[in-house]
């Protein structure tokens, strides 16, 4: 088995993981300009759920709480957390989360470094699953001021039924369903048709694609810095892009548009920040092609064809599982690779 | 001992398997007829009580499990392969259709549904009989599963007049039925559902109870 | 058979060999139906019906079965008896029987009856069976119960709902209050399989713990007698 090459110094780990969360800050900043500063209040609590989280599981464990709290991959996990739930969740809902990836998928495992599947978007699966109707729930860019936003957070009653949609993902979606039903009065439009609505913008959702190009600058900045590789961006974007064009082209009228589907959601997200994870991904350069394409493919399956609004973690956590297997088979050539 | 020969054993084996299944079939048999009877009147018992969810048993008074119609494939139903209109008499006056339907157009697939309408073409109410729509997000439409168990979301539909059927459609597509955010189709596919059977009740109203108790239509 | 041999087979089918968590076997009911206790228990009840039935058949009649077609012959009463189960439950427990579904014919496919059949039934007198096959399947009911009570208090915080189904006019417990938002993935499939995961580690942790207490003090009377003398 290969341990990522980042566990060695505890000092290396903190230092990558700080230039992880510098690269979020781009992505971050675009969320709070079209979608308003609740979201910082969301980081703060995954920050400090994290935190606790991992705290009590080292003393549990009897390991080093100092070494192993500074490391800072509790904080990208729980950024992570909060960047892919809805701005808007119940704050119990972004602390339980958090909780379950540090303790669950990443302590009970083994820890930094021994965790077969993605902490945050193992979370993310099990949240979605566990309350659909609260992680479906996504304002559109500018529509709630700060106080709303606190009081959905911290408040008990939620009347926003009236107030948010679903994603942009799944708002199309639904539209490209019904158009395809003969009863329904969308009947025969395509989706540049649909997608004139106020919620969309020019690629994807409105404000969302604003964030998606701060995230791809965070993550090209993260190439540059030799922090990640560019194999797996490249192969998961290629892979989700094509998928998209093959039925897109046959069928304009019945499915979502390759940059459609590259700036909506968590593309942009999981191809720089989540698939790129060295533990729970593959880590010969084959195998992370092999990984990421995979990814790409099963995104746009479960997108297209899939009952939850986003595809980005179920094809994560599926192709986590492949990663022994993949590693195993793409190993042979490595010997050859090592030495140039 | 001599070994048996190939013949014998087979002729042995044979015997012994025809015994066992002779006996074991007589079993069966027997407790099937010993259990019949309490298996229809169960059965009887089930139908009735979802019925009774939909329409009120004081408001007829003849045995509604025997006094029904077969439909064959309808459209309007969205019943690909029939099914049964029962019809509700009070003193012998039409009271009420209670019709077999199905939404084609659900989240994940068909959602089968039963809609009672009164003789003056309101709605007297509405079920879901089977459906598989996403857990906790489109299975509100059953109110078995609906979090709001003091209003359950199908029981916008109990007694919706006549003349607010036309607005029988989700407020996203102009009508007056609420549904719950991120999860539209559900309720769309049952409001239209219910919309057309409520329809097809109308227009057909004295052709179904004019039939004869148990023809096809 | 003597009474330590009766509670030796009765341990072997609760504890050390429970097809539930031990043998892993009869996987797919017991993932599908113990999204609530009253549903794993009923299940649970019905296949222990079935297990100590076609045992006592089965050894009862072992004299008569021919080797060469013995597992037809099992296989044909095993259905019939659970067909009689399966008539019984929907003549007089229908609302459960609508529940159990399809699960209460596939008892007949659960390999833990069959095997318990071919393993011990088919080898032992009727006596012993019995309580192998009633044992065995008081290890399934109980990793059932455990896994249905566990789901559905995590799930939609209640024990027992759906017991009306059993006692008419008893109510459910309501554990933390009618707001509770649920945690829905405990009832769906994942959640089955996270908890049985929790139980298969428990009973090997206990296990653990019991053989390295039993490294740590060995009991007196088996200290090998062959042993190196320790130094006094």
């Amino acid at each position: 088995m290969n341990n990522s090459p980042f566990v060695r110094k505890a000092a290396s780990v903190q230092s990558v993981m700080l230039q992880v969360l510098l690269a979020l800050l781009p992505g971050i900043a675009a969320y709070v300009w079209f979608f308003g500063p609740g979201i910082l209040v969301q980081l703060a609590l995954a920050s400090a759920a994290a935190l606790a989280g991992e705290a009590a599981m080292l003393a549990i464990r009897g390991k080093p709480k100092a070494l192993f709290l500074t490391d800072l991959s509790a904080i990208v996990t729980a950024w992570l957390i909060a960047l892919s739930f809805p701005p808007i969740v119940p704050w119990w809902l972004t602390v339980t989360g958090t909780l379950l990836a540090v303790v669950v998928i990443k302590q009970l495992y083994g820890g930094l470094g021994q965790n077969p599947f993605n902490p945050a978007m193992g979370a993310f699966c099990l949240m979605i699953v566990a309350y659909p109707a609260l992680m479906s729930q996504w304002p559109a860019a500018g529509q709630l001021d700060f106080a709303t936003q606190l009081q959905l957070i911290f408040g008990g009653v939620r009347e926003v039924d009236a107030i948010t949609g679903a994603t942009p993902l799944d708002a199309l979606r639904t539209a490209l369903r019904s158009a395809a039903s003969p009863d329904s009065e969308l009947h025969g439009l395509r989706a540049a048709q649909l997608m004139d609505g106020p919620a969309f913008g020019w690629l994807g959702g409105k404000g969302g694609e604003w964030v998606a190009l701060g995230y791809l600058v965070g993550g090209l900045w993260l190439i540059q810095r030799r922090i990640i590789t560019w194999h797996i961006p490249v192969a998961f974007c290629g892979a989700l892009f094509a998928s998209a064009l093959v039925l897109w082209g046959l069928r304009p009228e019945g499915f979502a548009s390759p940059l459609f589907h590259l700036a909506s959601g968590g593309a942009m997200l999981g191809a720089f920040f989540i698939l790129t994870d060295p533990v729970s991904g593959a880590t010969t350069a084959r195998g992370k092609l092999l990984f990421a394409a995979g990814a790409g493919v099963l995104t746009w399956v479960i997108r297209s064809f899939g009952a939850y609004p986003d595809g980005v973690a179920f094809a994560t956590l599926l192709m986590n599982i492949l990663v022994p297997l993949i590693d195993m088979k793409t190993q042979a050539p490595v010997f050859g690779h090592k030495k140039d | 001992m001599s070994e048996p020969t190939a013949l014998g054993l087979s002729a042995r084996t044979g015997g012994v398997m025809v015994a066992f299944t002779i006996v074991f079939t007589a079993l069966m048999a027997f407790t099937y007829g010993a259990t019949k009877d309490q298996i229809d009147a169960s059965a009887a018992e089930e139908k009735m009580k979802l019925i009774s969810e939909v329409l009120p048993p004081a408001s007829y008074d003849n045995l509604l499990l025997d006094d029904y119609a077969a439909l064959g494939p309808t459209r309007e139903l969205g019943l690909d392969n029939g099914g049964r209109v029962y019809r509700a008499r009070q003193a012998g006056q039409p009271a009420a259709l209670i019709l077999e339907t199905t939404a084609p157009d659900g989240y994940s697939g068909r959602i089968d549904l039963i809609v009672a309408v009164r003789a003056d073409g309101s709605v007297s109410g509405v079920r879901a009989v089977t459906q598989r729509e996403t857990p906790g997000l489109g299975d509100y439409i059953d109110p078995k599963k609906d979090k709001d168990k003091k209003a359950p979301w199908i029981t916008q539909f109990t007694g919706l007049e006549a003349a607010r059927l036309p607005q029988c459609k989700v407020k996203k597509d102009g009508g007056d039925i609420a549904y719950h955010t991120g999860a539209t189709i559900s309720a769309r596919a049952v409001t239209n559902a219910v919309a057309r059977a409520a329809r097809y009740a109308a227009d057909n109203q004295n052709r179904l109870f004019a039939a004869p108790s148990g023809s096809t239509l | 058979m003597d009474t330590q041999a009766y509670r030796e087979i009765a341990w072997n089918g609760i504890w050390k060999q429970n097809c539930g968590i031990v043998q892993i076997l009869g996987l797919c009911p017991i993932l599908a139906i113990s999204t609530n206790i009253v549903n794993a228990v009923s299940l649970g009840l019905a296949t222990i019906l079935v297990m100590a039935m076609a045992n006592l058949v089965i050894a009862a009649l072992r004299n008569f079965i021919p080797y060469e077609i013995r597992i037809p012959v099992f296989i044909l009463i095993i259905a019939a008896l659970v067909t009689v189960v399966d008539l019984a439950f929907n003549a007089y427990l229908h609302e459960l029987y609508l529940v159990l579904g399809i699960f209460i014919p596939l008892i007949v496919t659960n390999c833990i009856v069959l095997a318990r059949v071919e393993a011990f039934a088919a080898k032992n007198e009727p006596g012993g069976s019995t309580v192998d096959g009633i044992a065995m399947g008081i290890g399934l009911t109980l990793v059932l119960a455990v896994l249905g009570a566990m789901r559905e208090v995590v799930g939609s915080g209640t024990l027992l709902s759906g017991i009306d189904m059993l006692i008419p006019g008893a109510q459910p417990i309501v554990l933390f209050g009618a707001d509770y938002p649920g945690f829905l993935i405990a009832i769906l499939p994942p959640g089955a399989f996270i908890a049985l995961g929790c139980l298969i580690a428990g009973r090997n942790w206990i296990e653990a713990r019991k053989q390295a207490r039993a490294r740590a003090n060995p009991p007196a009377p088996s200290a090998p007698a062959d042993a190196p003398a320790e130094p006094a």
